[in-house]
């Protein structure tokens, strides 16, 4: 479904500024695979994220997305097959409109017309749809979406974009910023519709427990480098220790390369 | 008088609608407005000279704005130059332009012609004073012009416009490129901006390219005064404000113009009083954003 092939991602390049956030990085992921992500901050999960999706583009390497060459093609085209949702819950949603609104804009993908759609019929399709997140919304579908709370822009926004009908779908640490029992809600909605789709799914996460309970391959990254990859029967047999261990014994690596760079 | 200045505040309200579609609803501050309002004014007078149908004449008008638009959203687009410049540069070219289009001159006096106003007002004589008559006129055309942007709004191209301006990564990530959003809105802004300047060319019975000097700021003063009249997040009560709103800023200017002498005021102070009305406007905004965060 993805493939990156060598792709490196420096900033800056040829200032003192200069930062490589990704380093010679090859990854095939295969359609219906669901691989979350776990890595120390400024591991460059979030960059493979944007290379993935097109925000940026690499300094080296290629990427294709369904087999076909995709490596500088702008984010807008590539979204027509990803779905992507972020950490805050505000950036899925737009505030000032209405929640029947948002849902029209997020129920198809790519340029349209100027033609009404927004009819008695999609609005009843569309409170259906709703119904289904059972958090009463179906009864506020003309307030705006400003007003409702974090958990529910999250679980509304992973609800537009599963329904967009995208083939692969990135989740940048998507329940980070909700509180635990809405992050759980959240977390079970998306086991659900990445099932029923069987959609090719990346998540990022920094909660080990759900690195280990979801999906069926784990990625560690460190320095811009995949640094452990583990699926099938290895991955179910992960244990959180056994995590900590990997994550461990790569910190004390790192530790002592500081050492030896202090030493000199 | 009183028909007077609701007359005026209509013309000024089509422009105003085109500053809420920028200002507002793309987040786009578009300054070509004060050249392509002008812009607007001169190819009416000179379509109407060159005895084109008045009609044709505002299609024209339009179809020019529309162009100017496209130019400022380009050089924005392709040259990732910010919008406020892109505009200038757009509003200044627009200047020379414009004397080219009244073949070399500053201005053009619309009196021996037959307008679109001229024309109204000869239909309904009898029935309707002249004054009467441009007014309806003017109402029908406003509501008919509202009226459609209030559709547009509706339409699935319109809520992605909606988007746009509040969370333009919701709209890339749709698989929509902002770049097209832009010059398609900041196109149809100009041309409803070049619209009203077509419209207020024929009621003053004259073009001039010195026109549109600070319109844009005058536009978003009736943009922010509209917003103190109604609350809503309805698209048809959004777009009856900004008509609204331009028709109490034409009021004040007019209470300025006719009145001020009793506080010394010359016409010459109006461009203060309209900057200061945007100041005053964004305080009171602020102060009441910053009470509601305090009680909630």
């Amino acid at each position: 479904m993805i493939q990156l092939d060598g792709i490196t991602k420096t900033f800056n390049p040829g200032t003192p500024g200069e930062k490589t956030v990704i380093r010679d990085l090859s990854l095939t992921v295969e359609p219906g695979d669901f691989i979350t992500i776990i890595g120390s901050n400024g591991a460059g999960k979030t960059t493979l994220f944007n290379l993935i999706s097109g925000a940026v583009f690499p300094s080296a390497g290629e990427i294709r997305i369904k087999g076909r060459k995709v490596t500088f093609e702008p984010e807008y085209r590539r979204a027509m097959h990803i779905g992507r949702i972020f950490q805050d819950p505000l950036a899925g949603t737009a505030s000032n409109m209405t929640i029947e609104d948002n849902m029209m804009i997020t129920a198809q993908k790519g340029f349209r017309w100027p033609k009404i759609s927004l009819n008695r019929g999609m609005r009843r399709k569309f409170a259906g749809q709703v119904k289904t997140l059972d958090m009463g919304l179906e009864t506020r579908m003309k307030v705006n979406v400003s007003s409702l709370s974090g958990g529910q822009r999250q679980a509304l926004t992973l609800l537009m974009t599963v329904l967009s009908g995208p083939d692969i779908l990135l989740l940048d640490e998507h329940t980070a910023a909700l509180d635990p029992s809405n992050a759980a809600m959240v977390m079970e909605q998306t086991r659900q519709v990445i099932q029923e789709r069987s959609l090719t799914t990346l998540m990022v996460t920094h909660n080990m427990n759900h690195a280990i309970a979801f999906g069926n391959r784990l990625i560690m990254m460190d320095a811009g480098e995949i640094i452990v990859d583990v699926r099938g029967q290895e991955k179910q047999d992960l244990t959180r220790e056994a995590l900590i261990q990997m994550f461990a014994d790569i910190r004390k690596k790192a530790f002592e390369n500081d050492e030896v760079l202090l030493a000199t | 008088m009183i028909e007077g200045i609701f007359v005026e505040g209509l013309i000024y309200a089509i422009m105003a609608l085109g500053v809420f579609f920028t200002f507002r609803i793309l987040d786009f501050p578009d300054l070509t407005v004060d050249g392509s309002f002008p812009m607007g004014a001169v190819i009416m007078a000179t379509s109407l000279h060159a005895g084109v149908h008045p009609l044709n004449g505002l299609v024209l008008a339009f179809c020019g704005g529309i162009s100017a638009g496209f130019v400022t959203a380009a050089i924005h687009n392709k040259l990732k130059v910010p919008h406020l410049l892109a505009g200038i540069l757009t509003m200044t070219m627009l200047y020379s332009v414009n004397i080219r289009i009244l073949s070399n001159r500053a201005n053009l006096p619309l009196l021996r012609v037959d307008t679109l106003l001229t024309r109204v007002q000869s239909a309904c004589e009898g029935i309707l004073s002249p004054e009467i008559a441009s007014l309806i006129f003017f109402i029908l055309v406003v509501l008919g012009l509202k009226l459609a942007l209030d559709l547009f709004f509706l339409t699935d191209l319109g809520l992605v416009f909606g988007a746009l301006g509040n969370n333009e990564q919701m709209v890339r990530v749709q698989g929509v490129n902002p770049a097209t959003l832009k010059l398609i809105g900041v196109g149809l802004s100009n041309g409803l901006v070049a619209l009203s300047g077509a419209f207020a060319a024929q009621y003053q019975g004259f073009a001039d390219v010195n026109l549109g000097q600070g319109i844009v700021v005058s536009g978003l003063a009736s943009v922010m005064l509209g917003e103190f009249l109604i609350k809503s997040n309805r698209i048809w009560a959004l777009t009856l404000r900004v008509v609204l709103g331009a028709i109490l800023f034409k009021a004040i200017m007019y209470l300025g113009r006719y009145y001020g002498y009793y506080i010394n005021m010359t016409p010459n102070d109006l461009k203060l009083i309209t900057g200061l009305l945007i100041i005053i406007s964004l305080a009171v905004s602020n102060y009441k954003r910053l009470r509601a965060k305090g009680d909630a």
